[in-house]
């Protein structure tokens, strides 16, 4: 088996090469930032027409009040727990390949957070009165209402977003230390200078710093399932058929780990491309990070098994129905595509052969992509337009451009974000590979395998 | 609520009134909706138009299923497939249903839709932020949204039309949330005579626009703690209480002879309106 | 009802003495901003006007021929709402949709604002004298028979005074015309009761048979009837009523039957012999000439001929047996066909075997005035109208209240004949067909800004005289009111006789009060008596009429053989008058176009209603365009596939495809009057409204119905939401 490293790469070398990806990408780079731009630029065209007009021009209607917004939002939500899961869950589990690849994932996960809250933003009929959600003093005595699933989502996603940013910032210290070092003045040093928080690398700090980095990882990962499961309760605790599943909890997080690391993979691809960091993000951590994919869609594809044998078993007609025309009504495409594209899809994964095949694995995991996105439509839109009120049924509600478009820029939008990050900071930990190296080096000469 | 008295009173917060208490102490409106008497003119859904501002969509929105219209009236056929619906169609008028254990109450992230004292299931458009949580967990779908500025870029009200509007209804702007509101200001003028008078409504001193226009009265409405109210009278009469999902015409076997009932009472939502079941004459 | 500032007043809650004379200051379409509106200091408001306060004032609505009593809520100056008037023996405070739009009618902002003389093909403003005196210079050169006065439905002192203005022209001819008018209804009545519209007691019948009248829809007066029929269900007579409906096409009454009978067109005549058949093999006692009439018609004749099961009319004979007194009433059918006046004269004979006349039949009570009474409207007098337009023979024609470009068949090239008139005025509100072919259109004031008197089209059993007052002041400074015009033209050519009369308004009120007496005010003091019928809103006058007996022998029903097949027209097409559309005059009110059909729940457009069978035979799916053609000519409508039609009809609705009329109106739909062959009654000549046959053919294109109903399409799917229960499983005796 090919190694996960090159134990002979000097620490000079991984400050050279990741350095250089702070300046010299490779041109498709201003490529992806220009496209990823337009499109977000096209979002915010949108939504002006959008906050101008009404809401209306988004086709949405009584019944489908929601949408390709929501649907949209769970999605990144889900996104953003591939850096949870690679920092923290493998950090946990002491999982060392993770090291080259989780500095971008926690990225993602910011970022990703961030776009999800845009969607809430946006999706909101007054969206200028958006602080009333939360809970700030105010003279009427005036609070939200904690009954609400929605007010649970928006503290759970502030917090997780607060404290994935922190957690993204603490692992990065070191890394902007070697940075501030190794800049000619300039902006750069400045802003490395600042952030970096005048790091020596003593022992106490180093102490320290594991300790606090450590810690806000175990912290986050309760956040991360608890996010996730709010997100879901805003469905599981209503009371339409369809959302109204003990299981979706679970389910939600499963399928927030999966969409993540199919994100992952995704990017992993282009970054490595990019940035030049074939040395770092080598096959063998791709092979890894597959299987791990692989693992998670199986998870999925049981709890999603799970939920129509409970709405089966729990011989609640009206769920029924709903499962039955998500199979059969309209939007059996989508749902179908769904089954296709998060269970079947991933059977690829299992073979060996496609496992370091990038063209496969980048196909993949956009079909993953696809496949978990389509999974959010199909939780939001058929309860809508199949609810317990037959005169209320809709099918023929399809988003309009507006919506498409919204969904469409949200990837612009976290693509550009993504990408200046990967250009402003290092997105390959660079202390965390040496010590990966060095600890392989050490396995080596003992001959061992490596490895913790 | 204190943390304290949450916790030592769970079971009591659990349900939607306190044991052994009267949840409404002057005031529950209510209504009954007699559908053998319903003929579906929408005689009710336009007078509702009329007292509370409602827009006029339009054809194009109204195809994208973005009509306004607090009251609707389905019209329903049988559906064993016969050649003709040679027993007529049945018509239902349908508005929010004033749930007493309302699904969108709950749910609404800045407590925007409230129960009154009254029972009534209150909107209010200046804390609704849009979020449209409460017509998803509508089990009827009876609340709209405006997905327009109606009154000004949408121009519903040209010219000298606006001035039929309403002075005692707020014209609705862009992104909040709406339904039917038992003609609220009614209600409250109302009440507000009759405590200046030192007595309590009384029964039909106050009609809801539907009530008031239906041609065939099938609609009542009035003050169910009111012993003496027609409404009250039609409901003990059906034998439907208003905080059980099972009433005694679901437990009777082989037909209990009455015809009230409410919509989705599995839910338990206890909606506040009583229907009366369309009646078929069986010799022809 | 608002604040507590009523509570002092609550005796004031209706009042109405004013109206107009009470300076209901305010609004005009001006606002305080530009300068332009006066703003009245309610410091010392005007009696009765309290800021934030609804007053009602009673006036009457004028939507339809029905006259029933409204209460307008106003409020600053300005109207907002329309309620029932509780005193009005036609609605009892009760509305319909078209009534509550009354205030739309109002507010419309496509009304005309301006007299207007057509210039080329544009109409120039002008003023009310040059106005006036142009239609004076131009009777001049006409004489008395070479003008010609069309008319909607009038009634009233706006019709005596036309009546009296076409007597000063020399015997000028006054047409009434009204598309879905009960013209042969009301001839048919003549003859077999001895009136035009006798009192129907849907409330005392404990069964009704109805041939085609949809009197919960659009039929003659709804609101009335509708009560009626609330309280013929509950029982009030002892035992809930029973409806049975007999018609091609379903109307809003059909749906609310306990059995709807599907009959092939024009066939319900061959129904009502076949029951009175049924009846007298049931033991009923038919006197000879019936039963030699009726031998025929056993019921399996009858069953094939009109599709209705054997023993759906052999029940329907047993339910009238023993549910007694019960009531047959004839309806669209009577209208639709050249055998109409037949088919009204089985419907009467069935009546009258069934003992129901003089029983749920009565006398309906007298309107005294005969100069008052409404106008005898019919689709006759359109047809002699154009006649005698295409002949030449009108010089100077007037129209008011009718829309005949939109509403004639273009058999009638109504509108290349109405050219032939040297001289068109339109009294209109609006910009309508009509008025853009004519010479000049005379701005008139909306219903809530017009004083003006009405007597009901269809009386009950107390004959009542309805008082229009304005309920705020003209949005439009330069309208005036028919009966102010017509008083104007009366001036002009007699001007002694009416110079007392500075206005209509004048006019009105000492015509009333001169006749108070007759009007139960004898003994009042004038103004006392003239604000108590303003407070009111009418006046009651009347005696109940006589007793009715009926009149109709078997000799008078001579039913025509079934008419044959025709291979290139096979279907029939029923023009369905809608309960909010009627002839197409509401066709601008917003909320009308918005309130779906309560059959189809379409909204916004013209639909052609196809049954299942025949949409399958036919390939035709919901939505798909249709081109539904006659003899002369053909439209084009989206197909709603529709059960409560028969196979070999369709049906398309009245009302929709304006050419003009403003904004709500304009291209919405298509007209299906101007397809309709011009057939007539035999006896009556009345335009017989289904007598069309037509071919139907998709068009190719398919659209999505825009309409209320569900992706389910009107099913329940087990789901236990509108309940029905058969009258076997409920005791209604003892509900409240």
């Amino acid at each position: 088996m090919a190694k996960d490293i090159r134990e002979d790469i000097s620490w000079a070398q991984i400050n050279n090469d990741v350095l250089k990806s702070l300046e010299t990408p490779r041109p498709l780079y201003w490529v992806i930032v220009t496209v990823a731009l337009i499109m977000f630029l096209g979002g915010v065209g949108l939504e002006v027409y959008m906050y101008n007009m009404g809401m209306g021009v988004a086709n949405l209607n009584n019944p489908h009040v929601w949408g390709l917004f929501i649907a949209t939002f769970i999605f990144w939500i889900g996104m953003s727990h591939s850096g949870t899961l690679l920092s923290a869950i493998l950090h946990l589990m002491h999982a060392d390949w993770r090291k080259p690849i989780y500095r971008f994932a926690e990225a993602m996960t910011t970022f990703s957070l961030m776009t999800a809250g845009l969607f809430v933003m946006v999706h909101l009929g007054r969206l200028w009165q958006f602080y009333y959600s939360l809970p700030y003093p105010n003279e009427r005595g005036l609070w939200p209402n904690f009954q609400s699933p929605l007010l649970w989502d928006a503290m759970a996603i502030f917090t997780y977003l607060s404290s994935s940013i922190i957690f993204l910032y603490i692992g990065m210290i070191p890394d902007l230390a070697i940075c501030r070092d190794h800049m000619k003045e300039g902006w750069r040093k400045k802003l490395y200078t600042a952030l970096s928080l005048g790091w020596e690398g003593t022992d106490r700090q180093w102490r320290n710093f594991r300790i606090t980095y450590l810690t806000v990882a175990c912290f986050l990962i309760p956040l991360a399932v608890s996010v996730h499961s709010i997100v879901a309760s805003d469905f599981a605790m209503s009371q339409q058929p369809g959302w109204h599943v003990t299981s979706f909890p679970p389910y939600f997080v499963a399928g927030a780990l999966y969409s993540g690391c199919a994100a992952i993979i995704t990017l992993f691809i282009i970054l490595r491309y990019v940035f030049k960091f074939e040395e770092y993000m080598t096959l063998p951590i791709l092979k890894k990070t597959a299987r791990l994919t692989f693992a998670i869609a199986m998870v999925w594809t049981y709890l999603n098994a799970i939920e129509f044998a409970s709405v089966w078993y729990s011989h609640d007609q009206a769920s029924k129905d709903v499962l039955i025309q998500k199979a059969t009504g309209p939007y059996a495409f989508a749902w179908w595509g769904m089954i296709f594209c998060g269970s079947v899809v991933p059977l690829m994964l299992a073979v060996k052969r496609f496992q370091t095949n990038i063209p496969v694995l980048f196909a993949v995991s956009l079909l993953l992509n696809l496949g978990m996105w389509l999974e959010r439509w199909m939780i939001v839109s058929p309860t809508f337009s199949h609810g317990y009120y037959p005169w209320a049924w809709d099918h023929d509600q399809w988003p309009s451009f507006v919506q498409w478009g919204m969904v469409f820029a949200s990837f612009g939008w976290f693509t550009l974000l993504f990408m200046v990050f990967c250009k402003v900071f290092p997105s390959v930990s660079m202390y965390e590979v040496k010590e990966m190296v060095y600890h392989r080096t050490l396995a080596l000469k003992k001959g061992g395998k490596g490895g913790h | 609520m204190s943390v304290t008295n949450l916790l030592e009173n769970w079971s009591q917060f659990r349900k939607s009134h306190p044991e052994g208490d009267v949840p409404h102490a002057e005031y529950k409106w209510a209504m009954s909706i007699d559908l053998d008497a319903c003929t579906g003119c929408n005689a009710c859904s336009v007078a509702c138009y009329a007292e509370n501002n409602l827009p006029v969509v339009g054809k194009e929105k109204f195809l994208h299923g973005q009509q306004m219209h607090w009251m609707r009236v389905e019209r329903y056929w049988d559906e064993d497939g016969r050649d003709f619906p040679d027993q007529g169609a049945q018509f239902l008028p349908m508005m929010c249903q004033q749930c007493e254990a309302a699904p969108c109450e709950t749910v609404c992230p800045v407590g925007a839709t409230n129960h009154t004292a009254d029972g009534l299931n209150s909107q209010v458009y200046n804390r609704c932020v849009g979020s449209r949580y409460c017509s998803a967990n509508c089990p009827f779908k009876v609340r709209y949204f405006n997905w327009y500025d109606y009154p000004t870029t949408d121009d519903v009200w040209p010219a000298e039309m606006s001035q039929q509007l309403n002075p005692d209804v707020t014209v609705r702007g862009k992104g909040v949330m709406e339904k039917c509101t038992f003609c609220v200001q009614r209600l409250s003028a109302a009440k507000n005579t009759a405590r200046n008078e030192g007595r309590s409504v009384k029964d039909g001193e106050v009609q809801t626009a539907c009530q008031q226009a239906c041609p065939t009265g099938a609609i009542s409405f009035g003050n169910l703690m009111d012993t003496e109210s027609r409404v009250y009278k039609q409901w003990k009469n059906q034998r439907v209480e208003l905080d059980k999902e099972e009433q005694a015409k679901d437990k009777e076997e082989g037909g209990s002879k009455l015809r009230g009932y409410r919509i989705l009472e599995d839910l338990r939502a206890y909606p506040s309106v009583m229907y009366l079941e369309r009646v078929r004459e069986s010799a022809v | 009802m608002i604040e507590n500032g009523m509570n002092r007043r609550d005796f004031l809650k209706v009042l109405g003495w004013g109206g107009a004379a009470v300076a209901l200051t305010g609004c005009g379409n001006t606002s305080v901003e530009d300068g332009k509106e006066l703003i009245t200091s309610y410091v010392e408001a005007t009696d009765y006007m309290i800021p934030s306060i609804g007053v009602y004032f009673n006036s009457t609505c004028a939507q339809c021929d029905a006259g029933c009593g409204i209460m307008g809520r106003v409020r600053e100056g300005r109207v907002l709402k329309l309620e029932g008037n509780a005193d009005s023996v036609i609605n009892h405070g009760k509305m319909c949709a078209l009534g509550q739009a009354g205030v739309q009618a109002h507010y419309n902002p496509d009304r005309v604002r301006d007299p207007l003389l057509r210039s080329g093909s544009k109409g120039e403003a002008i003023t009310w004298e040059k106005a006036l005196g142009l239609i004076n210079e131009k009777l001049g050169g006409a004489k008395g028979d070479e003008i010609a006065f069309l008319t909607g439905g009038m009634s009233g002192h706006t019709k005596a005074l036309l009546g009296n203005y076409l007597e000063a022209l020399g015997g000028a001819k006054h047409y009434a015309y009204d598309v879905t008018a009960p013209a042969v209804v009301r001839a048919a009545n003549k003859k077999a009761y001895g009136v035009e519209m006798p009192h129907l007691r849907l409330d005392k019948a404990k069964a009704i048979v109805s041939f085609g009248a949809d009197f919960l829809g659009a039929w003659v007066s709804p609101v009335h009837f509708s009560q009626q029929y609330a309280r013929f269900r509950k029982g009030e007579n002892g035992q809930r009523g029973v409806l049975v409906q007999v018609e091609s096409k379903m109307t809003l009454t059909g749906a609310n039957a306990d059995r709807w009978l599907a009959v092939r067109p024009g066939t319900e005549g061959v129904l009502a012999l076949g029951v009175i058949n049924a009846l007298g093999a049931a033991g009923l006692y038919l006197s000879e000439d019936v039963k030699s009439l009726v031998k025929d018609y056993a019921p399996e004749r009858v069953s094939k001929e009109t599709g209705a099961p054997a023993e759906q009319i052999g029940k329907l004979a047993a339910l009238l047996k023993e549910r007694s007194p019960s009531l047959a009433i004839a309806g669209s059918a009577v209208e639709g066909y050249a055998h109409g006046s037949q088919i009204a004269a089985a419907v009467a004979l069935l009546n009258q075997v069934l003992g129901n006349v003089g029983k749920t039949i009565e006398a309906p009570a007298n309107v005294p005035f005969q100069q008052l009474a409404p106008a005898a409207t019919g689709r006759a007098a359109l047809v002699a109208l154009n006649d005698a337009l295409a002949a030449g023979k009108v010089k100077v024609l007037f129209t008011y209240g009718a829309n005949p470009v939109y509403s004639a068949s273009s058999a009638m090239k109504f509108k290349d004949n109405m050219k032939k008139a040297a001289f068109k005025v339109a009294f209109a509100h609006y910009l309508d067909e009509t008025a853009l072919e004519a010479d000049l259109v005379l701005p008139l004031d909306s219903a809530l800004e017009d004083w003006g008197t009405f007597v009901p089209a269809y009386a009950g059993d107390v004959a009542q005289l309805g008082v229009q007052q304005p309920l705020m002041e003209k949005l439009h400074a330069n309208t005036r009111g028919a009966g102010d015009i017509l008083l104007a033209l009366l001036k002009q050519k007699e001007a002694d006789k009416y110079k007392g009369f500075e206005d209509y308004y004048a006019y009105l009120r000492t015509a009333v009060v001169q006749n108070k007496a007759a009007l139960g005010g004898a003994g009042a003091d004038d103004d006392t008596f003239w604000g108590e019928t303003l407070s009111k809103g009418l006046v009651k006058f009347g005696a109940a009429g006589g007793s009715l007996s009926g009149k109709v022998s078997a000799a008078d029903v001579a039913l025509p053989a079934a008419a044959a097949a025709d291979a290139q027209f096979p279907l029939t097409l029923i023009p369905y008058v809608t309960p909010n559309q009627r002839d197409g005059r509401h066709a601008n009110q917003p909320w009308l176009q918005e309130a779906p059909d309560p059959l189809t729940t379409v909204v916004w457009d013209s639909w052609v209603e196809i049954h299942p069978k025949k949409a399958a035979e036919l390939g035709i799916v919901e939505g798909d365009i249709v081109e539904v053609t006659s003899k002369h000519g053909s439209i084009k409508a989206q197909a709603y596939v529709f059960p409560g039609i028969h196979p070999e009809a369709v049906s398309v609705p009245m009302g929709y495809g304006h050419e003009a009329m403003g904004r709500y109106a304009k291209d919405v739909g298509a007209n299906v009057l101007s397809i309709l062959d011009p057939v007539a009654d035999k006896v009556t000549g009345e335009t017989a409204l289904n007598e069309t046959r037509v071919k139907i053919a998709k068009a190719g294109k398919r659209v999505i119905v825009v309409k209320e109903e569900g992706a389910a399409g009107g099913k329940q799917m087990g789901k236990k939401i509108a309940v029905r229960v058969s009258t076997d499983k409920v005791d209604l005796s003892e509900e409240v």
